[in-house]
């Protein structure tokens, strides 16, 4: 045998026992194993000290049971550019409702320190092995299975994506003491549908995001005629819902719903299919696909083409977004759940908390996934404040979840009985530094003025029905 | 490779240890390490079954895996699909794996015309025209997948009970092994690899070497549509994202990792990708950099072995029962060292 196959042989046992010693290792982990393995850096030092700080006092203040916060977010496939924005918003609230330390402003992921129960001492341990999907049911489904059964992890906060949001909320439904409290995943589904009693949803679905858009293009610009185009899946689906329901209400028609598969890379099929003889078009083309959709949308019709012919969802608000596409959507007016330009205490209060736990991320105040992340763990924490950090009863947890009201950005924000944020809405356009609000609806609820119930068919590709009649209250009110 | 006569007794105590895991682990362990690591090892065993004994890399288990899925929660209650049969869970369960072959046979007929890269495209082919086609087909798939698919009331919850659900995807797994087994010594099994080692000869002896492909597909499509079922009534809930690209291709792996020539490699494979997938996210240097990892860890196993981890497991066992002598290995290293299954 050469000298060289014998290098290879023995190399090739090196590895065999390398990977034995792995599964090895791993069959022998504990279930339960959280931080420790982290101890190299200081981050982790102090990360594992407080892990051993929180055994030591769990027992001994608020209830036998030790809080574990877990995160889920996507750090891969279209909405991984948001994991540092998603991170940002779980530990800014941390650190502004929960006395947290964040261990370096300049990144999220480093964590935070010292997190406890307002006015208790019951620390709340922090996951650091965050769930990490990429908007795939399944894969957001086997990460939340990992936090709450081998981590431990008994308050959920996330997903990020429609899908994901859906299995997520089924899986809650077989484990009741565990709470779940979603990250910024907007299916309508999710909480309407589901109905999983230990799942809340401290923000607005996407539905909720599009209150005011149907009434401005029917009532302020004068459109009669629109097509929609949006990625294939259960969260556009939601907000060409909204859309479609209060535009078709007040007499306006639908030639058209066109679904590109999420994550498409080339537009210029759909955009040649787009028809010219309506007066605009609803785009929720989202993620990484907003700004391929719009750069080649505009190389065909025009820089300014999209002004006063599109109507945009929650993505071509995005800060991220308008920053990387500047004139080209200028003049856009969208629907969002959040004012870049507001001036309110409320407002300036959590840009100042984003900006005291990480300053970097305050240019994304106004972007959804931050404030999703940030609302839902405000929400939790909240919770936890109002049982004194006692989640031995997971329903009296719960019953203190369903009675919170947060503060937020955007003001005040209470759940429905679906575990559902009611919250206002902003119809903005989009400026040269960000967006500019027209104006408001007030307490938007999930129920859309009454257009969308547990019995009313899901929101896809050909529902809700383009049916004229009963526009939601805040229809009227709307005029140019 | 193990002699003759430790086969058996080995076997009965891979499979003792295995009877005994579900009492000396969590739950979690049962269900998510080792439950999951059977239902991927029962789908990459029908990949090494056409890869051992046919000669073909199938590119197409994972939609086949789907198919199987995806009838099974169209045909019962469920949140999402049809909705409209509500049959019971065992009628379903027969008619998915009949829908499945039928579409494997359909499949084979026309794959099994062509060779090597050309094959491997038609079957990848074929894999992403089914997940499309239940991406599209929404009356099918359901908006955000189908969940809250029905269990078997026999096996309990898989969540509150999941030693149950894990023993039978063991007895499965079992079956499939000594199935694979069986039907590599059979006459119409050595027809199978007759074809493979030379197709030309076997046609010019008077066989039907499309027919006997296409059937052995069919085959392969009933051990992936096995898997398929054992995956939904573990998970209740498939989406068009279970049979993505992605999984196609970590399927692959698990594959390879295992040895793509050795049907024991198949939950080798399965059982390492999923421990490392599971904790290596626990690794601070790794953190969310899992996929990058366990694409290096992939590169460094084909790099060292291309017969795998099998193939690491076999050059070992040659050396210590024939000490160096002077005399080199068989040609071909240690992937092509043993290419089936039917005289092991």
């Amino acid at each position: 045998m050469s000298t060289d196959k014998r290098r290879w042989k023995w190399l090739s046992a090196a590895f065999l026992a390398i990977l034995i010693g792995v599964v090895a290792a791993a069959c022998g982990g504990s279930d339960s194993e959280t931080t420790t393995a982290a101890e190299d850096t200081a981050a982790a030092d102090t990360a594992a000290a407080d892990t051993a700080a929180a055994e030591d006092t769990a027992a001994a203040a608020g209830g036998e049971t030790k809080i574990v916060m877990g995160f889920l977010s996507n750090c891969e496939g279209p909405f991984g550019p948001f994991w540092d924005a998603t991170l940002a918003g779980y530990y800014t609230a941390l650190v502004q409702y929960a006395g947290a330390t964040p261990v370096d402003p300049a990144d999220p992921k480093a964590g935070v320190t010292g997190a406890m129960v307002p006015g208790t001492d019951v620390p709340i341990e922090l996951n650091t092995n965050y769930g990490c999907s990429d908007d795939k049911a399944d894969k957001a489904l086997a990460e939340a299975k990992r936090l709450v059964e081998q981590e431990g992890v008994n308050v959920l906060i996330g997903p990020l994506s429609g899908d994901e949001g859906i299995a997520v909320a089924n899986y809650a439904l077989t484990q009741p003491d565990v709470t779940f409290l979603n990250g910024i995943s907007g299916a309508q589904d999710t909480t309407l549908k589901v109905q999983a009693p230990n799942f809340y949803r401290f923000f607005s679905d996407g539905a909720q995001w599009t209150a005011g858009l149907g009434a401005y293009a029917y009532n302020v610009l004068g459109w009669r005629t629109a097509v929609t185009i949006g990625d294939d899946y259960s969260f556009p689906y939601t907000q060409t819902a909204g859309f479609v329901s209060e535009f078709c209400s007040l007499g306006g028609t639908i030639e058209e719903r066109i679904w590109p598969a999420l994550g498409e890379t080339d537009y210029s099929s759909y955009i040649a299919k787009l028809p010219k003889d309506v007066d605009g078009f609803f785009l929720d083309v989202g993620g990484t696909g907003t700004v391929q959709f719009v750069n080649q949308y505009t190389e065909v019709n025009g820089e300014d083409s999209l002004q006063g012919k599109v109507m945009g969802g929650a993505f071509i608000s995005n800060p991220q977004i308008i920053a990387e596409l500047g004139n080209k959507v200028k003049g856009v007016v969208a629907g969002s759940a959040l004012p870049s330009d507001a001036t309110t205490p409320e407002w300036e209060a959590y840009v100042a908390a984003i900006e005291a736990a990480f300053p970097d991320q305050t240019a994304n105040a106004a972007n959804i996934f931050l404030a999703g992340y940030y609302n839902n763990t405000v929400a939790a924490i909240k919770g936890l404040e109002a049982v004194a950090g006692n989640i031995d009863d997971a329903a009296a947890y719960h019953a203190a979840l369903n009675g919170t009201e947060i503060e937020t950005g955007v003001g005040p924000v209470t759940i429905d009985g679906n575990r559902n944020a009611v919250m206002d809405n902003f119809v903005v356009e989009v400026t040269d530094t960000g967006t500019k609000t027209l104006f408001v609806v007030p307490a938007v609820d999930q129920s859309f003025g009454g257009a969308f119930s547990t019995e009313t068919p899901n929101p896809d590709r050909e529902n809700p029905e383009c049916v004229a009649g009963n526009p939601p209250p805040w229809a009227a009110s709307i005029t140019g | 490779m193990i002699p003759a006569r430790l086969q058996w007794p080995v076997g009965i105590a891979v499979v003792a240890v295995a009877c005994v895991l579900p009492f000396v682990v969590s739950g979690f362990t049962t269900s998510q390490i080792l439950t999951r690591a059977m239902i991927l090892g029962i789908a990459a065993a029908s990949l090494i079954f056409l890869a051992s004994l046919g000669g073909w890399v199938s590119l197409g288990q994972t939609g086949l895996y789907g198919v199987a899925g995806f009838a099974v929660g169209n045909f019962v209650e469920a949140d999402g699909g049809s909705k409209t049969f509500g049959m019971n869970i065992w009628l379903a369960t027969i008619l998915a794996l009949l829908v499945t072959v039928a579409v494997g046979l359909l499949i084979g007929a026309i794959a099994s015309r062509s060779e090597g890269i050309y094959f491997l495209m038609i079957t990848l082919a074929f894999g992403v025209i089914i997940k499309l086609l239940f991406e599209k087909a929404t009356d099918l798939s359901g908006f955000g997948g189908i969940n809250q698919i029905v269990q078997p009331e026999i096996f309990g919850s898989a969540q509150l009970q999941p030693e149950r659900i894990y023993f039978v995807c063991l007895v499965v797994s079992i079956a499939v092994y000594l199935g694979v087994r069986y039907f590599a010594r059979t006459p119409f099994g050595l027809a199978f690899q007759g074809i493979r080692d030379n197709a030309t000869r076997m046609k010019a002896l008077g066989y039907n070497v499309t027919l006997i492909r296409t059937i052995a597909f069919g085959i392969g499509a009933l051990i992936a549509g096995l898997a398929g079922v054992l995956n939904v009534w573990w998970n209740t809930q498939i989406s068009p994202g279970t049979i993505d690209i992605g999984p196609l291709i970590f399927l692959l792996m698990i594959a390879i990792i295992g040895g793509l020539y050795r049907i024991e490699g198949a939950w080798i494979g399965a059982l390492i990708y999923v421990i490392l997938d599971n904790r290596l996210r626990s690794v601070e240097l790794v953190g969310e950099r899992v996929a990058t990892a366990l694409g290096i860890i992939f590169l460094l196993i084909v790099l060292l072995s291309p017969g795998g981890v099998m193939g690491i497991y076999e050059s070992i066992s040659r050396r210590v029962r024939r000490p160096p002598s002077g005399d080199d290995a068989p040609a071909g290293g240690e992937g092509a060292a043993a290419p089936g299954v039917a005289g092991d």
